[in-house]
């Protein structure tokens, strides 16, 4: 209990830390939030009054992005899908990027039905018990449990692993596998059920169509994955140190490690990293004497390089006291990708595999090293505790690589084909029998009766998301400058197709054929920007978080 | 982007740093909060504090009326009765509207407003009186809903009024999160204007458009205030809640006409008890060509549209 809460209190001193940049942008964000804020209480003084929405178009651009952002927040799934299900080992470590960006969003689902509502005082009589829950008979309180749940549920599972990494200890599958696989089913449920709340409306035929649920799992997992693209490459970039320096200023040229000053290791030394790594206690006196044979100790100054990028080497690391950096080089950038402890490993996929050094470890400070050639590592791991810790513990790398963020875009590629595949469904049902169903659809897509209002979004829309598919197919797409071109296309054009196309024409014209149009007020669009804010800095917090607890710089080995 | 890892006890300038970061953004907070001053009256603790209609006991409901009625002598300096109607046993409203009578004159709409002390600035009308063409068609989308001539009827069109149907399954009614719409014993969907949270589920779920919302305080004369009021029917109603026809409550469950129908210059709204074999209703309803309007959604509407021939 006094560790989380040190936890806790570590975590929230790492979001307030950072360079001039990251200070730039939580405080415009921060303001931007108090610019919402303010908006949202001269709406409560005045009432919704002051907002474009009428008992016409009743609802308006707080649902839009509301059921956008429910759609954001189930597309977590696609990262858990292919890792837990299908065992993918390069998105294992953005999972994590994913659930924390669907806890972002539903916080901001949640403000969005907030801001909407006529009495927000009254949000009690919500609550099941105290106040009168409709369930199951109407699909809104559906909703209520199921985005609450969805809540829960990611803040456990994160909270849980990066609790777990923090300690530097494996994560019991029972208490995370159940709960990932419920949330893989719930992420599905959060969106289906906010479709249906569209589509179990019998007077309104532009929602009353049983195609909107799978166009919305199609949209959200379009638009999702698309976005942690973006979000995964300001990552990669905020955590990587400039261009052109690969070590800092103090780095001094390789030196093999051999060459480095050392002395051979001794049981006491063992004895050191039992302290820290209480597998090796399992290992008995036999396979310690078979490991030692060889194993050297280096004293290292701060800025010696133990290993190179691209080097044949095949000694594995283990660090005994002092701190080693591991920088990766790609594609011309140097980023930190682990920052190592005492009792923590590295070196050990090039032992273990025989493949080239796939980065460049430094030590960071004076630090003692225990190195073991291939053949200790081995026998070290034919123990099967320390078998099982040294396997564990080389999945559990951040590593945002190209081939992650390829990935995803195969993701974002189906998707958006079978999201454009069922919107053309849709559009050949409704206008290939001209009939009285099809009024909103008309209206969306040519205009009606000299009301064009939402024409151009339509097509705005669509362009998006026809050039992002193209795009998408080509193979010019794997380059990412393309990708991300084309994440942003689908991201606009999903939240067009979703808020502006699929919320508001529902209500045009009305159900008595009344024509009235709806605009949102700039005390509106104001509420909205400041929820977005708000968003978007507590998706900042969490990544800024994570992200050092995920490369080892924020653990509980370096706690003071 | 270095990341600061030495979390140790807190410097003199950093504290200086943080309590500065801190005030500020107290202050901006303050800052953007300032237009609730503007609020005035929003909620006493008694009214946030009330229960379910349905969950009342008799003298909590007691207690819950004489409140009303000071919350509206505070507020227009008159005193109201303020009553909870209850439905008739074996009493079943229904209602019809004869289309070949109707001259869209729009006396019901304004009688609607004055009996239920709709707000009149913005003015909120339960009754939408469509003109629509003498073509051949009932499609709604040929009416006209602002037509506004010297005189009616105009050649080449008949009236449709469209209010709340009183569906006996009603839409709005499933899907109110809270169940502060429900159907009562006489056929009647009421809202109880304490308990609804302003969610507007129930407006995007209605196919007739009978229902309106308070998107802003409602604001009537003191002198234009009717003084017999019902709980689930007429009292003056706040910002930020649904509202809808409710067949009048407070006449129709003491014996009276709806306004809109004592109103009526042509005799073409008829309202009374389907369980009364001998009703006018009754008769139209076995006598007369009879339509209801969208029957295709399975609403059941309890509001026929009938013609003479």
């Amino acid at each position: 209990m006094r560790s989380y809460l040190k936890f806790l209190r570590r975590c929230a001193g790492v979001s307030l830390a950072g360079d001039w940049r990251y200070y730039a942008w939580i405080g415009t964000l921060a303001l931007l939030c108090v610019v919402g804020l303010n908006a949202y209480a001269k709406q409560f003084a005045a009432g919704l009054e002051i907002t474009g929405m009428s008992d016409q178009v009743s609802w308006g651009v707080y649902i839009a992005n509301f059921t956008f952002l429910v759609g954001m927040a189930a597309a977590a799934v696609m990262l858990v899908i292919p890792v837990y299900i299908y065992k993918n080992e390069d998105l294992h470590d953005l999972v994590i990027f994913g659930e924390l960006l669907a806890v972002a969003a539903i916080l901001m689902c949640l403000a969005f039905v907030t801001v909407d509502l006529g009495r927000p005082d009254r949000f009690w009589h919500l609550i099941p018990v105290i106040g009168v829950f409709h369930f199951p008979g109407s699909m809104l309180s559906w909703d209520v449990l199921v985005l609450n749940g969805y809540l829960v549920l990611n803040v456990y599972i994160c909270g849980y692993l990066l609790f777990c990494r923090y300690q530097n200890r494996k994560p019991s599958k029972w208490f995370y596998i159940p709960f990932v696989f419920t949330a893989i089913f719930w992420a599905i449920s959060i969106h289906t059920v906010t479709a249906f709340l569209y589509v179990g409306l019998g007077g309104r035929p532009f929602w009353n169509s049983s195609i909107v649920g799978p166009r919305f799992l199609a949209s959200a997992f379009t638009a999702g994955p698309a976005f942690v693209i973006l979000a995964l490459q300001v990552v990669r970039r905020a955590s990587a140190s400039a261009p052109g320096q690969p070590g800092g200023p103090n780095e001094r040229e390789a030196a093999p490690p051999r060459r480095l000053m050392h002395r051979p290791a001794t049981s006491a030394d063992l004895d050191l990293l039992a302290a820290y790594l209480p597998e090796l206690g399992s290992v008995s006196q036999e396979e310690r004497r078979a490991c030692l044979a060889g194993a050297i100790i280096l004293d290292v100054a701060a800025g010696d390089v133990l290993l190179r990028q691209g080097s044949k080497d095949t000694d594995a690391f283990f660090v005994l006291k002092g701190r080693v950096i591991v920088r990766r080089e790609e594609s011309g950038r140097f980023r930190i990708t682990r920052n190592i402890g005492p009792g923590e490993q590295f070196g050990e996929v090039s032992a273990l595999a025989g493949t080239p050094r796939t980065a460049t470890a430094t030590a960071a400070e004076p630090s003692q090293v225990l190195c073991l050639p291939q053949e200790s590592l081995r026998s070290l791991m034919r123990n099967p505790k320390m078998n099982e810790i040294i396997t564990w513990r080389m999945g559990e790398r951040l590593m945002i690589s190209d081939r992650s963020l390829l990935i995803l875009r195969a993701i974002v590629q189906v998707s958006m084909i079978i999201n454009v595949f069922l919107l053309a469904n849709e559009i050949f049902t409704e206008f290939y029998n001209s009939n009285l169903h099809d009024i909103s659809w008309r209206y969306l897509v040519l205009g009606l009766h000299g009301h064009h209002a939402l024409v151009p979004w339509f097509w705005t829309a669509v362009t998006l998301n026809i050039g992002a598919m193209v795009i998408l197919m080509l193979p010019l797409s794997r380059r990412l400058k393309w990708l991300n071109v084309a994440c942003v296309m689908c991201i606009f054009g999903i939240w067009i197709e979703k808020g502006m196309g699929l919320v508001i024409p529902g209500f045009i014209p009305t159900p008595l054929g009344e024509m009235v149009e709806y605009v949102p007020t700039l005390n509106e669009t104001l509420v909205c920007v400041g929820i977005w804010a708000f968003g978007l800095l507590c998706f900042t917090i969490f990544l800024r978080m994570s992200v050092p607890i995920l490369q080892g710089e924020l653990s509980r080995a370096n706690e003071t | 982007m270095s990341f600061d890892t030495k979390d140790s006890g807190m410097t003199r300038r950093s504290f200086l740093r943080t309590s500065a970061a801190l005030s500020a953004g107290v202050a901006a907070i303050a800052a953007g909060l300032a237009p609730l001053r503007k609020l005035g009256q929003y909620s006493s603790v008694d009214e946030f504090l009330q229960k379910y209609y349905k969950e009342l006991t008799p003298e909590e409901m007691k207690a819950v009326l004489a409140r009303i009625e000071d919350e509206v002598q505070r507020q227009y300096g008159i005193r109201p009765h303020v009553r909870d109607y209850k439905p008739m046993n074996g009493v079943e409203f229904v209602y019809a509207l004869n289309l070949t009578r109707c001259v869209g004159c729009r006396k019901c709409v304004h009688a609607c407003v004055a009996e239920n002390n709709q707000s009149r600035n913005p003015e909120i009308q339960y009754i939408r009186v469509l003109k629509m063409p003498n073509d051949g068609t009932f499609d709604v989308d040929k009416g006209d809903h602002n037509y506004a001539p010297k005189s009616v009827p105009e050649a080449g069109s008949f009236y449709m009024p469209v209010q709340c149907h009183q569906c006996k399954n009603p839409p709005c009614v499933r899907v109110c999160p809270v169940k502060a719409t429900w159907q009562e014993a006489d056929g009647i969907t009421v809202i109880d204007y304490n308990w609804c949270i302003g969610c507007r589920y129930c407006e995007a779920a209605c196919p007739y458009y009978a229902r309106r919302f308070n998107f802003t305080n409602p604001s009537i004369p003191p002198d234009q205030l009717n003084l017999n009021m019902s709980y689930l029917g007429n009292r003056p109603r706040r910002k930020g809640v649904m509202e809808k026809c409710h067949f009048c409550t407070q006449r129709t469950r003491a014996g009276r006409y709806p306004a809109c129908v004592e109103v009526c210059p042509t005799g073409s709204r008829k309202f009374g008890n389907i369980l009364d074999p001998d009703s006018e209703v009754s008769y139209i309803l076995k006598n007369k060509r009879v339509y209801v309007l969208k029957a295709e959604l399975g609403t059941l509407p309890r509001f026929f549209y009938y013609f003479d021939i």
